[in-house]
C-alpha cells in the first residue's frame, strides 16, 4: 500500500500527532496532508506535524470537521501519507499576501520542477491548494491560476468549526492566516478528479444585473432587487426565501454541470453569496437532491473508469456537512469511503478549476 | 465591427487547448466563471470593449 490514512481523537496536539505518527510506523512518506480541527493550537499542530515526518512534506489548514476512511469525524487531526511510489515529487509553496504573490509561488515551481507552469502537463501534475476560509479572496486566487497553466487545482478553504473568527493553513513546519498552501504533487501513478454536487436545474434563471462581485453582493437580478427576484423564481415570500438558502442555492450551469453560488444572507434588498457573481452571469435556481445517492453515483463512476482507486483527498463543503448531519446521513456518508484510504475536510469552500460551494471537489488516485 | 470577441475566444481555446478536448472544455468552463459565455459570441457579435479587456488580459498569459 502506497497511500495510508490515519487518524486521532486524542484532545492534545502532543497525543493526537503522535498516534497520528504510530499508526504510520514503517511507512516511509514523502508527503503527508492532513486536516485538523480547530481545537488544536495551530502553531503547535504544524511544527509536530512536520517534526514527526522529518523525511517529509507536510502541509494542512484546520477544518469544520474532518474526513478519513469509512468515517466523518469532529474535534480530530486526519491525515493522508503518500511515499514515493504514490508521490514522486511535490513542491509546496506559502502565498502570504494573496493580492501579489501567485507569480513567486508559480517561480518556486517552475524551478523546482525544472519547465514553466504554461508547459506542465497537466496530466502529470496535479495542484492541491488550501486557503484561508474567511479571505473571501478564492476567486482571485483560482482566475489567476488557471489563466497561468493548464496544471489543475484542487482544494478547500480552511475552516474553524463553524466560529467564522480565524482559520489556518499549515506547512513547512508553521501556521499561517490570511494566506494560502499551494502544493504540486506529480503522482507516480493516474489521478482523476469528482466534482459532485446534489442539484437539479430548475427552469428559473436569474441574470446578474447589478453586482459587486468583491464583496460576494449581489444588488439586482432580472432588473429588481435582488431579495425579490430570488423570492420570486421560489413563489415565495423574501421571508420565507430566508429559509430556502441550502435547498435553493443559485448555480452558474455549463455543459449541464452546475457551478453552486450560496447564499449567505439577504442584506437590504441584496444578497450576499460564499462565492462571487459577475454582472452579466445568467444563473439558474437549483434544488437539492440526494447527497448520499449522488456522491455514491460519482465515486462509483470513478471507480469504474479508473479501475481501482488508491486514495480519495475529499474537499466537502460545510453547508452538505449540516445537511447530512440534519437529516442523521453523517454515518451514511462516511461509509461511501469505507473501501477506499480517504481523508478529507469540511471546508468553507470548494476549488476546481473556480471556487464553488455546496460541492464536493475530490483528488482520485488510482 | 464585430466578431472580434469570437475569434479572441478561438484563439485562446486553440491555443491553450492545443486539440486536447478535455481542455478546451476546461478553458470553456475557465471563460464562463470569468463572465464569458464562449457559446454566447458568434461572428457577428458586437466588439464589446470590456469583454475585449477581460481577453485581452488572458492572451498576455498565453
Amino acid at each position: 500500500m502506497n497511500i495510508k490514512t490515519a487518524f486521532s481523537v486524542k484532545p492534545d496536539v502532543q497525543n493526537a500527532v503522535a498516534d497520528i505518527k504510530s499508526q504510520l510506523k514503517n511507512f516511509d512518506p514523502t508527503l503527508v496532508v492532513f486536516f485538523a480541527s480547530s481545537i488544536f493550537a495551530p502553531e503547535e499542530i504544524a511544527e509536530r506535524m512536520e517534526s514527526s515526518f522529518p523525511s517529509a512534506e507536510t502541509f494542512g489548514c484546520s477544518t469544520a470537521g474532518e474526513i478519513v476512511t469509512g468515517k466523518m469525524l469532529t474535534k480530530s487531526i486526519t491525515a493522508m501519507a503518500f511515499n514515493k511510489n504514490a508521490v514522486k515529487d511535490c513542491k509546496v509553496e506559502v502565498i502570504e499576501n494573496l493580492n501579489k504573490e501567485s507569480y513567486r509561488a508559480f517561480n518556486a515551481f517552475q524551478r523546482h520542477f525544472g519547465q514553466s507552469m504554461k508547459e506542465m502537463d497537466p496530466h502529470k501534475y496535479v495542484g492541491i491548494i488550501l486557503i484561508d476560509g474567511l479571505c473571501c479572496k478564492e476567486e482571485l486566487i483560482m482566475d489567476k491560476m488557471g489563466d497561468l497553466t493548464n496544471v489543475a487545482f484542487i482544494g478547500g478553504s480552511a475552516g474553524d468549526d463553524l466560529r467564522f473568527e480565524n482559520t489556518y493553513v499549515y506547512a513547512n513546519g508553521k501556521s499561517f492566516s490570511h494566506a494560502a498552501v499551494m502544493a504540486i504533487l506529480e503522482p507516480a501513478t493516474e489521478f482523476s478528479f469528482i466534482k459532485t454536487q446534489s442539484f437539479c436545474e430548475l427552469p428559473k434563471k436569474l441574470v446578474v444585473t447589478k453586482a459587486d462581485e468583491f464583496t460576494r453582493e449581489v444588488y439586482e437580478f432580472n432588473g429588481k432587487p435582488a431579495a425579490v427576484a430570488y423570492a420570486e423564481a421560489l413563489g415565495v415570500s423574501v421571508e420565507e426565501a430566508k429559509k430556502r438558502f441550502m435547498h435553493n442555492p443559485i448555480g452558474l450551469v455549463f455543459e449541464g454541470e452546475p457551478f453552486v453560488r450560496s447564499p449567505q444572507q439577504i442584506k437590504g434588498d441584496g444578497m450576499v453569496f460564499y462565492c462571487s457573481v459577475k454582472e452579466g452571469m445568467e444563473l439558474s435556481l437549483l434544488e437539492s437532491t440526494d447527497i448520499i445517492a449522488s456522491t455514491k453515483q460519482s465515486l462509483d463512476a470513478a471507480k469504474a473508469e479508473m479501475g481501482s482507486i488508491s486514495g480519495v483527498v475529499n474537499f466537502n463543503c460545510i453547508l452538505r456537512t449540516l445537511e447530512l448531519g440534519q437529516k442523521g446521513l453523517c454515518e451514511d456518508y462516511g461509509k461511501l469511503f469505507s473501501d477506499v484510504p480517504t481523508v478529507g475536510f469540511s471546508t468553507y469552500g470548494e476549488q476546481y478549476i473556480g471556487h464553488i460551494n455546496q460541492t464536493a471537489t475530490m483528488l482520485v488516485f488510482k | 465591427m464585430a466578431g472580434k470577441i469570437k475569434q479572441m475566444i478561438d484563439t485562446i481555446i486553440s491555443q491553450r487547448a492545443k486539440d486536447n478536448a478535455m481542455l478546451a472544455g476546461v478553458i470553456k468552463t475557465k471563460l464562463m466563471l470569468k463572465g464569458i459565455d464562449p457559446s454566447k459570441f458568434t461572428p457577428q457579435s458586437p466588439d464589446d470593449p470590456a469583454v475585449i479587456g477581460k481577453l485581452e488580459i488572458l492572451m498576455k498569459e498565453l
